[in-house]
């Protein structure tokens, strides 16, 4: 578990001084994959660089597994920093040293015997499936397998928490998922806690139980994904989720709607029901879909419809009370003309 | 007087002599510098700001000592250390007196040089290291330097090159070497085929040494 207090990092410029992270508090659960989101400059990239003390903050605590890391200096900050791996937007792996040579470089740091480091190299590299590439220089490796040797160095060590920071803003989006696929396995399988870092909506949705958005050094959102997906509270939460699932409707079409125009939401299993089938045949109203999806989000549908009902008010009434009724959100965009 | 190659074949001997003096002066102070050199080039760059062993008053008083002794002009260099020269190799004159001046010059030019390669190295990577819970001296060892051997590699190409060209001061005591044949002969007495032969020895050792350089730190890079 991790527990974030309080957390300042304030930076001296010559300017003066900015503020990094502004009193930042987050528990993250043991197991979780945890998700913190927000624009260049929001202070996440700070944040996660707190985590593990590579930045100092200038106030507040942070516990991992039951320990004040901002309590720890020199050997004993070293010793915590071999459970917390980290990998990076840019790999940052020793250029002059094999993919072998850079994950024993971590087992060393750890004091593991000698003749115990070459099966966990290949056990490490079997996990990210490399193994075919143990001798090989990094410039001779793809992106992706950058990233997965910088995967298999952080785990070296058994850490309990990994920490990623912007790990596949770097990468086209195919090898983006396959890394994602991959941290996904390692955090089921091993039960590591992940934090993660990133401007890409995408890779939260895709593998995050829950998230924090941030903004000039706060959190001002922080919530399980699905419920942050399916009911935003901030402008910049909605906007963030635009970039993934957007309902944009063109003006034009927007423009020919005679009927009340309402935006239906179904949340988990309710979205496999038939509700919106059942209530036009029920309430004899006119149904017509303007815009649409279903997102699985934590394997959990989340469905979104835009739809233009006509009928006579109080029979569009009644099946808006029916819907909400049988679990949708109803919202009406705009009203018949 | 013009290029006599009867007075080359005369002075071949001393030609020998003088060679043999250069690379014993800069064998030595190389070597001298590399050792010296390169753990205070390594010093100054971590315990500069932002790095793991940041340390203000080391990083700057080093730096001042070097830079004090980098802005002496190396011929006073070469006078001022007689007493030093005394202490340590028993006389003042001749080549191995020469080399103490000519390794108290190559350290902190030496050092500056490792200093910068070390700078050249993606910051990322270095702290990619103390995130893995490296000790300083497993970084130093297993990220520093061999991220940056390549433009050490380089940096000692551009030593030795120096040290030839300040070997040629050390016949101010008596340190021989070919720059100083060149200089007694070819330039005090109008020696053209000294000056014309050393001159050629010179630029042929220079090539050498830069084609080596370049070729050995192409070749260890991994790239």
């Amino acid at each position: 578990m991790i527990e974030i207090k309080d957390l300042s990092k304030v930076y001296q410029t010559k300017k003066g001084s900015v503020s990094g992270v502004d009193r930042v508090s987050l528990t993250i659960a043991e197991g979780n994959i945890f998700g913190i989101v927000g624009y260049s400059g929001a202070g996440k990239s700070s944040l996660i660089r707190c985590l593990n003390l590579l930045e100092k903050p200038t106030s507040g605590q942070i516990e991992v597994n039951g320990v004040d890391l901002t309590k720890l200096k020199g050997p004993q900050l070293r010793k915590a920093r071999l459970k917390i791996g980290m990998i990076f937007q840019h790999f940052h792996l020793i250029s002059q040293k094999t993919v072998a040579e850079n994950i024993a470089f971590a087992l060393r740091a750890a004091g593991t015997p000698r003749n115990e480091i070459e099966d966990r190299v290949t056990e490490l590299l079997e996990m990210v499936s490399l193994a075919d590439k143990k001798d090989v220089f990094p410039a001779q490796l793809s992106g992706g397998q950058k990233q997965r040797v910088g995967i298999a160095r952080a785990l070296a060590n058994n850490p309990s928490v990994l920490l990623c920071d912007e790990a596949t803003s770097a990468l086209d989006p195919n090898t983006t998922l396959s890394i994602l696929r991959l941290l996904k396995k390692i955090n089921r399988e091993l039960n590591i806690t992940i934090v993660l870092i990133t401007h890409e909506m995408n890779v939260v949705k895709e593998i995050c139980d829950r998230m924090a958005i941030m903004q000039d050094g706060k959190v001002i959102e922080e919530g399980s994904v699905y419920d942050i997906f399916s009911n935003p509270q901030t402008p910049l939460a909605e906007e963030f989720i635009k970039s993934v699932v957007s309902f944009d409707i063109p003006e034009a079409i927007l423009n020919e709607c005679r009927g009340r125009i309402l935006k239906v939401l179904f949340r988990g299993h309710v979205a496999g029901e038939g509700v919106i089938t059942d209530t036009i045949q029920q309430f004899n109203i006119k149904g017509n879909f303007l815009h649409g999806s279903i997102e699985y989000i934590q394997e959990r549908p989340l469905g979104i419809f835009l739809m233009e009902v006509q009928g006579n008010h109080k029979a569009i009434n009644k099946a808006v009370s029916y819907m909400e009724e049988r679990g949708a959100q109803v919202e009406v965009i705009r009203n018949g003309l | 007087m013009g290029f006599e190659f009867s007075r080359m074949i005369e002075l071949m001997p001393e030609i020998w002599v003088a060679f043999g003096q250069t690379l014993y002066m800069i064998g030595i102070s190389l070597a001298v510098a590399i050792i010296l050199g390169l753990p205070l080039g390594v010093l100054l760059f971590v315990t500069d700001r932002g790095l793991f062993l940041e340390n203000r008053i080391i990083q700057s008083s080093f730096g001042f000592v070097i830079n004090m002794v980098r802005s002496i002009p190396f011929i006073i260099l070469l006078v001022a250390l007689i007493p030093l020269t005394d202490l340590i190799v028993g006389r003042t004159i001749g080549p191995a007196a020469a080399s103490v001046s000519l390794s108290v010059a190559a350290i902190p030019f030496f050092a500056r040089i490792v200093e910068s390669a070390l700078r050249e190295i993606d910051k990322g990577v270095i702290e990619a290291a103390v995130a893995v819970g490296a000790t300083p001296w497993m970084i130093i060892k297993d990220v520093l330097l061999p991220e940056a051997k390549t433009s050490i590699v380089q940096g000692v190409t551009l030593t030795i090159i120096s040290l030839v060209a300040y070997s040629a001061m050390a016949g101010v005591v008596g340190g021989g070497g070919i720059g100083d044949l060149a200089i007694r002969f070819g330039y005090y007495r109008y020696d053209n085929t000294i000056m014309i032969v050393t001159v050629v020895i010179l630029i042929i050792l220079v090539q050498l040494i830069q084609q080596i350089g370049d070729w050995t730190s192409k070749a260890i890079d991994k790239r």
